[in-house]
């Protein structure tokens, strides 16, 4: 054998090894790849702050992680992925925010990752993961535009995904004889008895703009209302939604006191440190209460479906992870997101204390988690649709009733007018951005 | 001795023009530059953005020019309305009230008696203090559920209020933390023209037979009045300008109690993303602005005041 011949021989028995050798391992190629990733400072991602750092030593890319406070996320993140070439590889959304990021360009549809047989793990098993978290936080198109449907996509994977449950405290509900709430109108006469006792009832979201709309969102959905209806005219003034804004009202005057200027952190605050009895919100309270740094009510704590109005039906929020058009590497980014919410992964957020997004981990972790059989049992029940996530839902949300309900909890004036004037201020939105365009045109014809 | 009169010779005719004439331009240049870029350049930017609807994250050639819309939307916006009302109520009680009190403590500590300069020194610790922190120290302070001020009323017997969820109390709440944080600055500018007065008027004054009030009232304030005007005109273009107490502490709620109209064009532009509609908004708040300090220079110009001297 020739020189020559032998070497063409040697590099192309390293290049099969090389080729081999990159197939065996899926990271390799991405390994000295720094990703950047954009996500809430909530506990849930805090928890998950060991989990990255198993990414780190198992596959050899690097994270640094920019973490903020969740209302904050969206102007730094629709900063970063309107730039020609962004910053960030991964980022975690509000699922509220998935129809603006969408319909400005700034995500990166996932079929193109899961269409890729290096960097989709066969075992991923996407079925497992709850329909509801899914459909709320990932998927964009469909028939309202942020709701599944044949020209819907999928753009996130449910990351720190939430519906509600109700959680209450045992002892106090012991001492005072009262039984668990299962419907609103049980709800409202719990309320009421707790609050006469001198026990502030149910603590809530009230601060004006998206939280006091997110408290009133909460009990829209089970007491049977809306925001619009099909053909996209606004029902916020319906007798089902004033109910709903009534029962809002009188959650402010028998929960505890501040309810008024109380966010998600301060609501939850509340029930963690003895003052409020009920906690009807994201389960994210139960992971919350185990943890002695935040609470002083762990082991007193019981767990209830979200009661029941008219119809069954919790919320579905929290937040989904995706990668931005202009990420640097995004092939990285999608294993990175296939990391943390791979079955192994969702396991190991249970351990950390992090909140599942699987149905099996749901069902394989019963023991010391009294909130799990409950959420695997309220998940059918979530509704996707319980708010309408299309781009002009930040206005809606936080300009028009996030003003009209602050007047709801904060005043005594008759809240029929109050929701007359926020539905037609909420008409006008729609108009103005063309949601009746084709009904006048074809009416005119 | 030459004659005064010969002395005063037009510097144009006794000096022509040459290139070391451009030197004290050439100095400031650096200056105006970063006027330029920092403070016209967006100005005129924030002017040609309120003709446009633009939403962040979206490309700003394919934004649709709207002529004055904004400008039309704007006169008809009764939130805009309440957020100037919200504005001018805000300036009114901050600005009187720290007024007072500044210039009061400044009066009573002018003289060196003892332990003023201790007083002095923690008296204006909030100045030093960043404003987010500050809306972070009051915000916790005043929250019903576990702050300072209720746990102490409820040591008093008083029931605990909801201070930041209350409009008249929220409102009440962002006032007497401004006057907290801004007091001291009236009180240091005033002490410091107090000082400075020549002690010669005062004592004349004093033989004149002057007692305390007249003092005050008819030498000193009057003496200092160039002074109060500028710690006026500042406190005034700050009132329109405050933004991190606020938007730490109440957020502008409940409801737009106390939005003050920067925090509403905050809100406008990167809550609900109307930029365009923002900055036209913008634009009425520096008109605003400058009617106000004209008319309080057209008061008094404490700086032509010193151009003629």
């Amino acid at each position: 054998m020739s020189y020559g011949l032998m070497k063409k021989t040697t590099a192309t028995v390293a290049a099969i090894l090389c080729a081999t050798a990159s197939f065996a391992n899926p990271y390799e190629k991405f390994e000295g790849t720094t990703l950047v990733v954009s996500w809430p400072a909530l506990a849930h991602f805090s928890a998950a702050e060991a989990l990255v750092d198993e990414f780190t030593e198992e596959t050899g890319i690097e994270v640094e992680i920019d973490a903020l406070q969740y209302l904050k996320l969206r102007d730094r993140q629709i900063l970063e992925m309107s730039k020609p070439e962004g910053e960030y590889d991964v980022v975690s959304w509000v699922v509220m925010w998935k129809g603006e990021y969408v319909s400005k360009g700034l995500l990166t549809p996932l079929s193109q990752f899961f269409t890729s047989g290096s960097l989709v793990d066969p075992q991923y098993d996407i079925d497992d993961v709850a329909g509801a978290y899914l459909q709320n936080g990932g998927v964009v198109g469909g028939k309202k535009g942020y709701m599944p449907g044949v020209s819907g996509a999928l753009y996130g994977i449910p990351f720190g995904a939430e519906t509600s449950i109700l959680a209450y405290r045992k002892d106090i509900f012991e001492e005072q004889g009262i039984e668990v709430p299962t419907t609103y109108d049980e709800l409202a006469a719990v309320m009421t008895k707790l609050h006469d006792a001198g026990i502030p009832a149910l603590t809530s979201r009230g601060k004006t703009g998206h939280q006091v709309t997110a408290g009133w969102l909460l009990h829209l959905a089970p007491l049977g209302g809306k925001i619009f209806d099909d053909e996209w005219n606004p029902v916020v003034n319906s007798p089902e939604a004033v109910k709903a804004a009534e029962f809002m009202r009188h959650v402010a005057k028998t929960g505890p006191v501040g309810i008024e200027t109380f966010g998600f952190g301060e609501a939850a605050a509340a029930f963690l440190q003895g003052d409020a009895a009920m906690h009807l919100d994201t389960l994210k309270i139960a992971a919350m209460s185990r943890n002695p740094s935040l609470s002083k009510i762990d082991g007193k704590v019981g767990y209830a479906l979200h009661p029941v109005g008219t119809r069954c039906g919790s919320e579905t929020g929290g937040f989904a992870m995706g990668i931005p058009a202009n990420a640097p590497n995004r092939e990285a980014a999608f294993l990175f997101i296939q990391y943390l919410t791979n079955k192994a992964g969702d396991q190991r957020m249970v351990e950390l204390g992090g909140d599942p997004v699987r149905i099996s981990t749901l069902q394989n972790n019963t023991e010391g988690f009294d909130d799990y059989p409950i959420v695997a049992e309220q998940l059918p029940c979530a509704d996707p649709d319980w708010r309408p996530l299309i781009p002009e839902w930040n206005e809606i949300n936080i300009d028009v009733l996030g003003q009209a309900l602050t007047q709801v909890i904060t005043t005594d004036d008759p809240i029929q007018p109050i929701m007359d004037k926020a539905n037609e201020e909420l008409r006008a939105i729609m108009e103005r951005e063309g949601y009746y365009t084709w009904a006048t045109y074809r009416a005119a014809q | 001795m030459p004659d005064a009169a010969e002395e005063i010779v037009p510097v144009a005719a006794r000096r022509p023009w040459d290139l070391s004439m451009l030197g004290p331009y050439f100095f400031i240049l650096p200056a105006v530059a970063v006027m330029l870029a920092g403070l016209v350049y967006p100005v005129i930017q924030a002017f040609y953005l309120s003709f446009y609807d633009w939403k962040i994250g979206t490309d700003f050639d394919d934004a649709p020019y709207v002529g004055l819309r904004h400008f039309i939307r704007m006169i008809g916006d009764e939130d805009v309305g309440e957020s100037i009302w919200v504005t001018l109520k805000f300036g009114f009680w901050t600005i009187s009230i720290e007024m007072l009190l500044g210039v009061s403590l400044a009066l009573l500590l002018e003289k060196p008696i003892r332990g003023a300069s201790v007083f002095r020194t923690i008296f204006i610790l909030p100045l030093m203090v960043s404003p987010v922190v500050v809306g972070l120290i009051w915000r916790y302070l005043f929250d019903a559920r576990i702050g300072w001020i209720n746990y102490y009323l409820g040591q008093i017997g008083i029931e605990p209020q909801v201070w930041l969820g209350d409009a008249d109390l929220a409102f009440f709440a962002i006032v007497f933390t401004d006057i907290w944080q801004w007091t001291p600055f009236i009180f240091i500018i005033v002490i410091a023209g107090l000082q400075a007065l020549p002690s010669e008027v005062l004592e004349a004054s004093k033989i004149d037979g002057a007692n305390w009030w007249q003092h005050i009232l008819y030498v000193k304030l009057p003496m200092i009045r160039s002074i109060l005007l500028i710690a006026l005109l500042m406190r005034l273009i700050d009132v329109f300008r405050a933004l991190e107490v606020m938007y730490i502490l109440t957020g502008g709620g409940p409801g737009r109690a106390t939005e003050l109209l920067s925090l509403h064009i905050y809100n406008r532009a990167f809550d609900t993303q109307q930029l365009g509609y923002a900055s036209a908004i913008s634009v009425l708040l520096i008109v605003i602005v400058f009617f106000l300090s004209y008319g309080i220079l057209k008061m008094g110009n404490p700086l032509k005041e010193k151009a003629d001297i």
